[in-house]
């Protein structure tokens, strides 16, 4: 208990640091007392307009898509007792890639409320088709990752054919395609913050289930734990958050498939734990990453999935080769 | 006591189980012996209630399975399935530990006072509490059977059944497994084995139920039967 509790202490110190240096740092440095003056009073102006409309947002959508994919990996790993369990692996992304880039492609007129809950949508539909070859008897891990891998790759294809057709080779596909959070503003990110409350809500009751799955369905019913249920509402859920993710920023890679581990390395595998540090575990990761994809070669920016990839494949490989 | 009153199941239309009368006692050891595709998995499903017989009933003690829901029939059994795995990295302790697991609030599910002591009486009982801070998956097939079973009996259910996990073990190992449940079954739990070592079950069962295509042909005290089966069947 006191290790998870110095994990948490950890990661919440760890979390304000990043926000304070992504709302300080860039093109306009500001120093401490802007940052705070910025966001208490306003009387600077500059300041005010550079933290609460440029860097903010920004930060809270990194955060929120953090969380949300650090959350689906973890929820799909547990349910689908698979350690390649990832929002974008198993195609639970594809959905909404498919949707975004058709909007990208201007194919589709809606507002941003309206093509983020399309989006989570089609991601569920992803999130079904998972969620029902999982719940049949006998079908391995192995199966069960390469249907993901098929579905993700199908809507992968969809969506670069979209944005091909409609051609659009732009820096707002790549960024799409890579994940980005640039030019986030307030309007990207508030209709992503209820479907990360829904996907938390929803696997809130199952998460202590989550723990006997790992036993194999048999053993987990006979404890009581409904494992298909179980499983059903973990998979849906990732979909949820999985969908939000992508609708926000694109297809960032490796945060929902890392995270869970590091969370499993830091506290143990009892799963509410990992549940809990998953969250901000992941808001930390991608918020970092953002950072360095928004700083490193300034003024310019690179797609964070390719921060994520670069700090994530090397972690993924130590934490293979340690514990799985 | 659990009693089947000519229970039949099929599926698709080939029956698998086919008007099986027997009575399973509490305090006993009972193997369900018989070639492979017999039924004897099926029956340990349709106790659980994994499975619904599709005539006859099965009682437990006076009251019919049917009218129970699946969750209230597993108040009675633990079980123990074949070819049962656990997460790579669950400890001994930890694995005993989730036998105590309990599905309502569950997200705050923390072991009591109680819980501890159950789990360490059945680390002790199975003799893995040395062996408790070491990973399932790294013991021998011995050890990881009775640290299995101290999970299984963690739950303080009535009856613990367990289907054909015995494979792999050696002969010593297995005697002394057997061995373990007599004394287990001898203290008051019901206890239902699939097996194929009739030689163990002939020494240490206090029932056999015989199957063969889905139909009892023999029930009662092992030794008799046993003889004429071996004899007759060869050694499975």
């Amino acid at each position: 208990m006191r290790r998870f509790s110095l994990v948490i202490a950890g990661l919440a110190l760890i979390l304000v640091l990043g926000a304070l240096m992504g709302v300080a740092l860039g093109p306009v440095k500001l120093d401490i007392h802007q940052v705070l003056s910025a966001i208490l009073s306003g009387e600077d102006r500059m300041a005010h307009v550079v933290v609460w409309d440029l860097r903010l947002p920004r930060v809270a959508a990194a955060l929120v898509v953090g969380a949300c994919l650090g959350l689906a990996g973890c929820l799909l790993q547990s349910s689908t007792r698979n350690p390649l369990g990832d929002p974008q692996l198993f195609g639970l992304g594809g959905g909404a890639a498919v949707v975004q880039a058709l909007a990208i492609a201007g194919l589709l007129g809606m507002g941003t409320w309206a093509l983020l809950s399309l989006s989570v949508a089609a991601s569920l539909v992803g999130a079904g088709a998972i969620a029902l070859f999982a719940s049949r008897q006998g079908i391995s891990p192995a199966r069960l990752a390469l249907i993901g891998v098929s579905i993700s790759a199908l809507a992968a294809a969809a969506a670069t054919g979209i944005l091909a057709e409609a051609r659009i080779f732009s820096s707002q596909s790549l960024y799409f395609i890579g994940g980005s959070f640039v030019n986030r503003g307030w309007q990207d990110l508030l209709p992503a913050v209820p479907f990360l409350g829904v996907g938390l809500l929803l696997a809130l009751p199952v998460v202590g289930n989550l723990n006997v799955l790992g036993l194999g369905d048999r053993v987990a019913a006979n404890l009581g734990a409904e494992p298909r249920r179980t499983r059903t509402i973990a998979i849906v859920s990732s979909g949820i958050l999985g969908g939000a993710a992508v609708a926000v920023a694109g297809l960032v890679g490796f945060v929902g498939l890392l995270v869970p581990h590091l969370a499993r390395l830091l506290v143990g595998h009892d799963f509410r734990r990992v549940f809990l540090v998953s969250i901000p575990l992941g808001a930390a990761f991608t918020l970092y990453a953002d950072q360095a994809a928004r700083l490193i070669f300034m003024p310019s920016e690179i797609p964070v999935g390719l921060v994520t990839a670069i700090v994530g494949a090397p972690l993924m490989i130590y934490v293979a080769r340690r514990v799985l | 006591m659990l009693t089947l009153e000519a229970l039949s199941f099929a599926v698709h239309g080939k029956v698998l189980l086919s008007s099986m009368t027997s009575i399973i006692p509490d305090n006993a050891l009972t193997c369900l012996i018989g070639a492979n595709g017999a039924g004897k998995t099926t029956l340990l499903r349709i106790l659980t209630g994994e499975l619904q017989a599709t005539s006859g009933r099965f009682l437990i003690d006076h009251t019919d399975a049917r009218s129970l829901s699946q969750s209230q029939i597993a108040h009675h059994f633990s079980i123990i399935p074949q070819d049962v795995q656990p997460p790579p990295h669950l400890t001994v302790l930890e694995l005993v530990a989730l036998g105590r697991f309990h599905p309502y609030g569950a997200l705050w599910w923390r072991l009591s006072h109680r819980d501890h002591d159950i789990v360490d009486a059945c680390l002790n009982l199975c003799q893995v509490d040395q062996l408790s801070e070491r990973r399932v998956d790294q013991l021998s097939g011995g050890e990881q059977q009775r640290a299995w079973l101290a999970f299984g009996l963690a739950q303080e259910k009535r009856f613990l059944l367990l289907d054909e996990t015995l494979g792999g073990l050696d002969v010593l190992a297995k005697q002394s497994f057997f061995k373990l449940l007599k004394q287990i079954a001898s203290e008051g739990k019901g206890i239902v084995l699939t097996t194929h070592d009739l030689e163990l079950v002939a020494d240490y069962a206090d029932r056999v139920v015989v199957l063969s295509h889905g139909r009892i042909t023999y029930e009662g005290p092992p030794n008799a039967h046993l003889h004429n089966f071996l004899t007759s069947n060869g050694r499975q």
